[in-house]
């Protein structure tokens, strides 16, 4: 391992091209911080367990604390900053305000784009709420309403 | 989500919460968000030994910006001091830095780079030598002749040791005349707080200005401000504490730790700003811990069962130092344990245990979840050896609403409400519960209820200093109406994630007859807020902080209808405040905007005789009452046999803490509260080996609860206002945690009689629940 930003990567992050020379070491999930400024990808674990990091690459969910950055050369990557704004919030992040599905909001930047990735991947609300979101930890809703929060979205007519 | 009254305004209502819509875009402003020109990255080393002495520490081959190590931090330093201090506690401070270490995680050294991963890498390159003793990590072990000493000046590891309550005599007098003593050793295990955004710091020193300001995730930031100050042996006000987006604390965020004094120190010397952001391990190993305590406990009743006495003898396990409140969490177990039950005799005894571990300090339920564990077990074990139905046991044996207000024997002045109530609602729902039949004759399902009586809102500020516990207990909130009719809220009290913002914004807009969305919250930064000496601790933030408020809301309103009177010729009693008009009651055709009456205020237009023109109040609100919320909970649980493994099917909840300002953030604080009791309950306990080696240190080893792990709740409410807070409202965010463990603990022990008198601890592990299946011959045949 050295300190040296010796590759070269080209991505596409939240449908803008992004050049940057990068560290071996760097994790994608330092990179989107801490190079490209996005700081809606939240660091909670950086052992992959707790989901708060997801990010999608190329439309799958990834823990991006468990990926380097040089791994997405060539690759698509969407964060939470792709969704919505706060003056027009996505289907999805309405439903989350509606239902109180956030506390401190840390954790939910990541279970948005699992939410998200599961829609483009054509899964059912029960294949979101049983098996993608038992792969994240909130440690301050209980999910009861995170739960109700995919529901009330996917009861909304979610296009895949 | 139901409530005995239905009034109109924002109190009550289930308003969206005003901060949402930013954390839900990645706009959030959470300590590692921020970024400022030539910022450094700093990482603490740390001692890898449970206990010994650092010899040598050599920077000779460290490339770093800094590296500060133990000696030149003691130099630089004053002890943190001792917040709750206990009679006969000799250790009232806690060095910054020291060449005896005593736990894995123990900061020794600091050192700075250009980024964090380049500090990573230099810690690498010290020569750090440490010369290791042997450790002891449990506190029975630890009292044990020839026990390694965590203090070998001190002789033995016991810290302190006091009683509270009523005397022994009485105590033992009591029990020796009972029909029936209930008598277990129970065990609360040690619990990592774990929010989701772990802790960390920036820090800059300007040197032209000589002041330090310090970005901090905390949940106290001005009594973080005054130990910075103390520590580095600054004045107050050269130091500024800024906290932004709190990613939750549960307790672990409420004090200053050396590790973000190193930071200032570095920064300081470095004269550029300096991050530095707590990692996952480390939060296992160097942020404090909750709980750690036995509890040799006794319930004493009459053969019909009518309660005569309770006492447990606590002995909690401190870890290598006092904390910051020390023994208070082994002593508000003490006080609370008598619950919400008439006991005539109550006491207990403490002694405090020095062991080579993480010090253990505050986490949401702070001593009132293990004093839950005991009673409430005590009370359905007593329940099957006398053959009664344990919700009729409670019944008996709870206060009436007629018996309140009372002091009970550990010197709690319970305040309002109706116990039995929220045992009824409970009850009456558990009644109507009709379970699917388990899917093998290897489940089995039980149900049970806990309850509890909670101590919420510190508190008034005599009362604190009687028990040691050195923080004032009072709130302050500024509530200024702009030119042009906007609100501004100031509070000393802190958000972390339970919305409080938004609660103190609905109390503002509330008696302003603003709508909400023209009022603005501000807390967290000490250059603005007025001074909180407590912070958000102790689910005070509502009562203390909300009450403040209310007080300086009502204020202001009265001020602004003398200002109006004045102006309309009428009395200002006969004017109301609706919407942005102002105008004589039931009468919307006469009167004023409010937004012209204010903007010609501030120009110091139309004000009546000794009236200044400023729209801003100010109150002090010192509290003259712990408020106390009371619960029943209950659960629904099935247990497999052959794995041991238990899933809660269902939960009710019926709750009163007074007046609710926000039903929606309300349920959300219990639903939140009871997953992380669920999983005190199941899953969580902090490991170490026998000589104090940490061995749970990831969310592998480590486990909370996962959405399938937590069911769906059922929830009732009603509302008895707290008589001595402004508003009513008495503390929500600790309950949920409080009493669920209790609960799943007795639905375990229902579900499986053959070894209910051995749930004793938790977590109810796969592990644990089956070695007693299997003891018990329920894997025969």
């Amino acid at each position: 391992m050295t300190g040296e930003p010796d590759i070269r990567i080209t991505t596409t992050v939240n449908d803008v091209t992004v050049e940057a020379q990068v560290e071996g070491r760097t994790l994608l999930s330092d990179f989107l911080r801490h190079d490209v400024g996005l700081t809606g990808t939240h660091v909670a674990c950086e052992h992959g367990v707790c989901g708060a990091c997801t990010v999608l690459v190329d439309d799958q969910p990834v823990r991006s604390c468990l990926m380097l950055a040089a791994q997405v050369d060539g690759c698509r990557v969407d964060t939470v900053e792709s969704l919505g704004t706060q003056d027009d919030l996505s289907p999805l992040q309405s439903a989350m305000w509606a239902e109180h599905g956030l506390q401190c909001g840390f954790c939910t930047p990541g279970i948005l784009m699992t939410v998200e990735g599961g829609r483009r991947a054509g899964l059912d609300v029960r294949q979101v709420v049983e098996d993608a979101l038992p792969g994240h930890l909130c440690r301050c809703t209980g999910y009861q309403n995170i739960r109700n929060a995919i529901e009330s979205y996917f009861a909304q007519g979610v296009q895949a | 989500m139901r409530t005995d009254t239905d009034r109109p305004g924002l109190v009550g209502s289930s308003v969206k919460r005003v901060n949402d819509p930013r954390l839900l875009v990645g706009r959030g402003r959470f300590i590692d968000d921020i970024s400022m020109p030539g910022m450094a990255h700093a990482t603490i080393v740390r001692s890898t030994i449970p206990s010994g002495t650092v010899t040598s520490f050599d920077v000779a081959d460290c490339e770093a910006l800094l590296v500060l190590g133990v000696d030149e931090i003691a130099a630089a330093t004053r002890p943190i001091p001792c917040v709750w201090i206990a009679p006969g506690q000799e250790q009232v401070e806690v060095p910054v830095a020291s060449r005896q270490v005593r736990y894995v995680g123990q900061p020794i050294g600091i050192v700075v780079a250009p980024s964090r991963a380049e500090a990573e890498d230099a810690v690498e390159c010290l020569a750090i030598d440490l010369a290791a003793e042997d450790g002891v990590a449990d506190s029975l072990q630890a009292l044990e002749p020839g026990a390694p000493l965590v203090y070998p000046e001190r002789g033995s590891n016991i810290g302190v040791e006091f009683p509270i309550g009523d005397p022994s005599e009485l105590v033992e007098e009591a029990m020796a005349s009972a029909a029936v003593v209930v008598s277990r050793r129970l065990r609360i295990p040690r619990i990592v707080p774990s929010p989701l955004e772990t802790r960390g710091v920036i820090a800059d020193w300007n040197p032209g200005l000589e002041q330090l300001t310090v970005w901090m995730s905390t949940q106290t930031p001005h009594h973080v401000r005054d130990h910075i100050a103390h520590s580095l042996r600054l004045r107050a006000d050269q130091v500024r504490v800024v906290a932004g987006d709190v990613g939750g604390g549960f307790g672990s965020k409420e004090h200053l730790y050396a590790d973000e004094l190193l930071v200032c120190l570095a920064a300081m010397r470095l004269g550029r700003p300096v991050k530095w952001i707590e990692d996952r391990v480390e939060h296992f190993t160097a942020t404090f811990h909750g709980r750690d305590a036995y509890h040799d406990a006794r319930l004493a009743m009459t053969e019909d069962g009518t309660f005569l006495a309770i006492h447990t003898s606590i002995t909690g396990n401190l870890g290598a130092h006092f904390s910051n409140v020390g023994t208070g969490p082994f002593r508000v177990s003490a006080v609370m344990l008598p619950g919400p039950y008439r006991l005539p005799v109550a006491g207990a005894s403490i002694r405090a245990v020095f062991t080579n571990t993480t010090p253990t300090g505050a986490y949401r339920g702070f001593g009132m979840q293990e004093a839950a564990w005991v009673r409430e077990r005590l009370v359905d074990e007593a329940a099957r050896e006398l053959g009664m139905s344990a919700i009729e046991l409670r019944r008996k044996n709870m206060y009436r609403s007629d018996e309140l207000p009372l002091v009970t024997p550990t010197f709690q002045e319970y305040d309002s409400g109706d116990y039995g109530r929220a045992l009824d609602l409970v009850d009456a729902r558990v009644r109507a519960y009709a379970p699917a039949p388990p899917a093998s004759a290897r489940i089995r399902q039980g149900i049970a209820v806990a309850t509890h009586v909670e101590f919420t809102g510190l508190g008034p500020s005599k009362a604190q200093d009687i028990v040691g516990f050195r923080l004032g207990g009072y709130e302050t909130a500024v509530v200024r109406m702009e030119p042009d009719g906007s609100v501004f809220v100031s509070s000393g009290v802190m958000g972390m994630g339970q919305g409080i913002e938004t609660t103190l914004a609905q109390l503002a807009a509330d008696r302003l007859g603003v709508p909400l969305e023209r009022v603005r919250v501000q807390l967290g930064d000490t250059g603005v807020a007025p001074y909180s000496a407590a912070g958000s601790i102790a689910s005070r933030s509502m009562t203390v902080g909300g009450g403040a408020v209310v007080r300086a809301s009502t204020a202001l309103r009265e001020k602004i209808l003398r200002i109006a009177g004045a102006k309309l010729e009428v009395s200002p009693s006969d004017l109301e405040l609706v919407e942005g008009q102002i105008h004589v009651k039931g009468d919307p055709r006469t009167g004023t905007s409010l937004e012209e009456l204010v903007t010609r205020a501030w120009l110091g237009l139309d004000l009546p005789e000794g009236e200044s023109p400023d729209l801003e109040c100010k109150y002090v609100h010192e509290p003259l009452n712990i408020s106390y919320p009371y619960a029943t909970h209950a659960a629904a649980v099935s247990v497999d046999l052959d794995t041991g493994q238990v899933a809660v099917d269902a939960y009710w909840v019926a709750h009163d803490s007074g007046v609710v300002v926000n039903p929606m953030i309300v349920d959300g604080q219990i639903m939140g509260g009871v997953a992380q009791g669920l999983g005190i309950a199941l899953f969580e306990k902090m490991l170490y080996a026998d000589d104090g080696q940490p061995l749970s240190t990831t969310f592998m080893d480590y486990l909370i609860p996962l959405s399938s792990d937590v069911p769906t709740m059922v929830m009732d409410h009603y509302e008895t206002p707290a008589p001595h807070i402004p508003g009513g409202m008495k503390g929500v965010g600790e309950g949920g945690t409080i009493v669920a463990p209790a609960a799943i603990g007795n639905a375990i022990a229902a579900a499986l009689p053959e070894i209910a008198e051995q749930i004793l601890e938790t977590p109810l592990s796969p592990g644990r629940l089956w070695t007693l299946i299997h003891k018990a011959g329920l894997h025969d045949g």
